[in-house]
């Protein structure tokens, strides 16, 4: 009983929250300057024209009437047509979102490796030498910008080396067929390579980090200094006493993290001209293509709702200290 | 408390104050001008600093006012008597190679309320020659009267004219061989006729070029963005192209006439097929140009208003029109796609009985009969065409393939690399483009002037715009060579005409010639307009007012 209502009352939580999301989006691109029709604007563009198109995007009606039409149909599911590429905005992100999707979670996954296992190590290694070059290493590449660091590997893997391409998800004119074709090419891990490894460079502080702390505190805890007295090897120790319950905390952070990298991907998506979600993002706020800047915010918004959602009850499944009730 | 003398002395100080003839009018507010940011429009940035610097010099309060253009573009289209003056530019396209487009529709009085006419320039004089231009079919009078046009002007300085820029674009000539690049004048390398001629040296015969922003639609009947008419040209045909010269061609067609003042014979070519194999026929153009005005296909109706009808007769299609116009080969023949009926009529039918038009329509497989067929389409990645070695002039390369990169320096890299063997855009330094070519030497860079040109726009409604002393004024005090070569590091033409100098045929050079600029032109022409100063501050001619609120 009590379990349900907790569930309810999330739940309820979460239809508010998106609630509001969706109608601080609606009013952000309307009261933000600009114009959706500034795109057409040419010496051919006549007034007949202009009301024409202001009509068929809706922008005729009062705002009010607009936020009931846009409400009502994200009720159905409907995410409305693209002003600018004239189809629908479904279509549109779902066309796309694979590629992020990819990206987001190739990057994470060598992110979280990595971190975990060189967290464990430095805090294994506390107050050696290896420690004192390897933090500030970690601290500098977590505060570069990600554009930099792209542009960076770009002059130095691609156009230097000419180990990687520059651009792309594929050669140019190359057909794989499909979906499964594509992803398990070789050239497209190619392609893959850079972005994902900018990615990763960028976001393997986080969980390297939280590991190490995570670590030294748990070794201080009883029950190492008891294995340690058991005399158990200094290996089976790190990895499975004080590692197993190091990496909880870290965990949930991978589930929030990824709802943060979908906002992250939008520069690297530009720097290796990657067909992903970020850029049509920036692309849709700058061309003031309100239904499909809604639709991709929406579905970021969304994606962060519920990997929080995921981390917390992450935590109380692989943790039973914790408990929502 | 006021002593009554004192009262009585100041009350006839002020009516003999405002009974004198005024010495001056009220000082001039402060001015803003319009600018896109730095990063997005370095050059247009850089003029318009230089140009405030200029306009300070004559005694004005100069405000640059920097704004995104997607804000820009909303004051200044909509909010057509709030700002003062703005940067603006016109592109170059092949069908503004005709100047009627720009001659008519940027300055004639019936677009000042909502058309381009966004300055609100009204001279019924100016609009006397315009019309006269558009109707004009005889090819030397025109030259006249399009002549005319840009020394009025010229005179009146609605706008400011800067420059016209020059287009760089590069390719690889190990690749490519150099000499089947075609140079078309006022648009550059990158074009239609460069994608058919370019003749492969090697191994590689795949053209692989950029471009930054998405490819929209492929849709002949929606004029969307600018790298979509590069994909649209290569799979439609139209009857006319403009050619590398500027001037238009037969090209579906196999000879167009002017039989009267307002009808055109055109003879459709002989043997032309649709990429899905079936022949294209008269009954297919007519239908292209009767879709245009259908009301499904709104931005070319434009194109194709001014037909009253189109008749057939065998392979000849006789086009009359409602009035003469001059442009008409350029504007309609070279501009309207041809489409195929047998695919668009059950389109069009269905398409007249819901909301939305032929523009939101996107086939999965677009059919054309132009020179390259529809290969493949990724989602803001690429675009694949391949050779359509049946056509009447069939491309030597096997496909056409457009990347899209939105990282102008990557696009460089690519092009050095080998990812791209055209770049057929460049946002950058034209110089780094020119300084990497040297270095690689496997790339040639062809540098060409535009026929868009960059200008400021000058709001003609608002005082003191209104006056064109003031505007000439103000247009004077900037030596277009110090834009040049400050703005644009030398990659640009003085202008002062609407007509590049690459339309040779139509380009005024008499009124770039003779145009001065300087400091001391422009206070001249203030002076005898009655301007002074005070002090350092320019205030208006006579008693005039200041009529708007300082900002």
């Amino acid at each position: 009983m009590a379990h349900l209502k907790a569930a309810l009352s999330r739940t309820l939580q979460l239809a508010l929250v998106l609630w509001a999301v969706v109608t601080i989006l609606f009013l952000m691109f309307r009261l933000m300057p600009g114009n959706p029709m500034a795109a057409y604007i040419d010496p051919t563009f006549t007034a007949e024209q202009q009301e024409a198109l202001m009509a068929q995007f809706g922008l005729d009606k009062p705002l009010w009437e607009q936020y009931v039409i846009y409400l009502g149909n994200l009720l159905q599911g409907e995410l409305g047509q693209s002003f600018r590429y004239r189809e629908p905005v479904a279509e549109r992100i779902l066309a796309l979102l694979p590629n992020t999707l990819i990206l987001t979670f190739t990057s994470l996954i060598i992110a979280y490796a990595f971190g975990i296992l060189a967290g464990a190590y430095l805090a294994w290694r506390r107050g050696s030498a290896v420690e004192k070059v390897a933090i500030p290493i970690v601290l500098t590449t977590r505060a570069m910008p990600e554009f930099w660091l792209g542009m960076v590997l770009l002059a130095i893997f691609s156009f230097w080396l000419g180990w990687f391409p520059a651009g792309g998800t594929r050669s140019a004119g190359s057909d794989y067929g499909g979906f499964w074709g594509l992803y398990t090419s070789p050239d497209f891990l190619a392609y893959l390579a850079l972005p994902a490894l900018t990615l990763a460079i960028y976001s393997q502080g986080l969980p390297l980090l939280l590991m190490r702390s995570n670590m030294l505190d748990v070794m201080k805890e009883d029950f190492v200094t008891m294995a340690r007295i058991k005399g158990l090897s200094t290996w089976t120790v790190v990895v499975r006493h004080a590692a197993r319950n190091a990496l909880l905390p870290v965990m949930t952070s991978f589930a929030i993290a990824v709802g943060y990298q979908l906002q992250g991907n939008v520069v690297v998506e530009t720097v290796f001209s990657w067909p992903g979600l970020g850029r049509e993002l920036v692309r849709a706020v700058s061309a003031s293509d309100y239904p499909l800047a809604q639709g991709a915010f929406l579905l970021i918004a969304v994606v962060v709702i519920l990997m929080n959602l995921i981390a917390d009850l992450l935590y109380s499944l692989l943790d039973p200290r914790v408990s929502h009730a | 408390m006021m002593s009554f003398r004192k009262a009585v002395t100041s009350t006839a100080l002020l009516l003999v104050l405002s009974a004198a003839p005024a010495l001056a009018g009220d000082p001039i507010r402060t001015i803003e001008i319009l600018t896109r940011p730095q990063a997005a429009q370095p050059q247009e940035f850089q003029s318009v600093q230089l140009i405030a610097q200029e306009w300070r010099k004559l005694g004005l309060d100069v405000n640059v006012k920097v704004m995104p253009w997607e804000q820009m573009s909303d004051v200044v289209w909509y909010q057509r008597d709030a700002w003062d003056a703005t940067a603006w530019q016109m592109v170059g396209r092949p069908e503004r190679s005709d100047p009627d487009e720009i001659v008519y529709n940027l300055f004639h009085s019936s677009t000042a309320e909502k058309g381009y006419n966004f300055i609100g320039y009204v001279s019924p004089e100016y609009d006397a020659v315009a019309e006269a231009q558009r109707k004009e079919v005889d090819e030397a009078k025109r030259k006249e009267l399009v002549f005319q046009a840009q020394e009025l002007l010229a005179k009146d300085q609605p706008n400011m004219m800067l420059v016209h820029p020059k287009q760089s674009f590069a390719f690889d000539k190990t690749v490519w061989d150099p000499a089947s690049v075609v140079n078309q004048s006022g648009i550059g390398i990158r074009n239609t006729w460069t994608f058919l001629s370019l003749t492969p040296l090697g191994e590689k015969k795949d053209i692989v070029l950029n471009s930054a922003d998405n490819v929209q639609a492929i849709n002949p009947l929606y004029i969307s963005g600018g790298v979509d008419s590069w994909v649209f040209e290569l799979v439609y045909d139209r009857l006319a192209r403009v050619g590398p010269d500027g001037l238009p061609k037969p090209w579906a067609a196999e000879s167009i006439e002017w039989t009267g003042d307002k009808t055109v014979t055109v003879k459709l070519r002989e043997g032309m097929k649709w990429h899905d194999g079936q022949p294209v026929t008269p009954e297919d153009v007519k239908f292209s140009f009767e879709t245009a005005v259908s009301g499904e296909a709104p931005m070319y109706a434009p194109f194709a208003s001014n037909i009253e009808k189109i008749d057939i007769d065998g392979s000849n299609i006789t086009f009359t029109l409602k009035e003469p116009s001059a442009s008409f080969v350029t504007s309609s023949l070279a501009k309207i796609n041809l489409i195929p009926r047998h695919v668009w009529e059950p389109i069009i039918e269905d398409l007249k009985t819901k909301e939305e038009n032929a523009e939101s329509h996107q086939e999965q497989t677009p059919i054309g009969s132009g020179p390259y067929k529809f290969e493949r389409w990724l989602t803001n990645e690429e675009i694949v065409l391949s050779a359509n070695k049946e056509h009447f002039n069939a491309p030597k390369a096997d496909r056409w393939i457009l990347r899209i990169v939105p990282n102008v320096e990557a696009a460089l890299g690519m092009l050095r690399s080998g990812e791209i063997n055209f770049l057929a855009e460049f946002g950058g330094d034209p110089q780094v483009l020119i300084d990497a070519a040297a270095q690689d030497g496997d790339l040639e860079v062809v540098s060409t002037v535009e026929m868009g040109f960059r200008y400021i726009a000058f709001n003609n409604r608002r005082p003191p715009f209104n006056d064109p002393a003031f505007r000439r004024a103000l247009s004077a005090a900037v030596d277009r060579r110090l834009i040049v070569k400050a703005a644009f590091r030398g990659f640009a033409e003085p202008s002062n005409s609407i007509v590049s100098p690459a339309l040779s045929f139509w380009h005024n050079e008499a009124v770039v010639k003779n145009f001065e600029t300087g400091g001391e032109v422009a206070a001249k022409i203030l002076e005898e307009a009655g301007y002074t100063l005070d002090g350092d501050r320019l205030h208006y001619p006579g008693d005039q007012k200041e009529t708007l609120a300082q900002q």
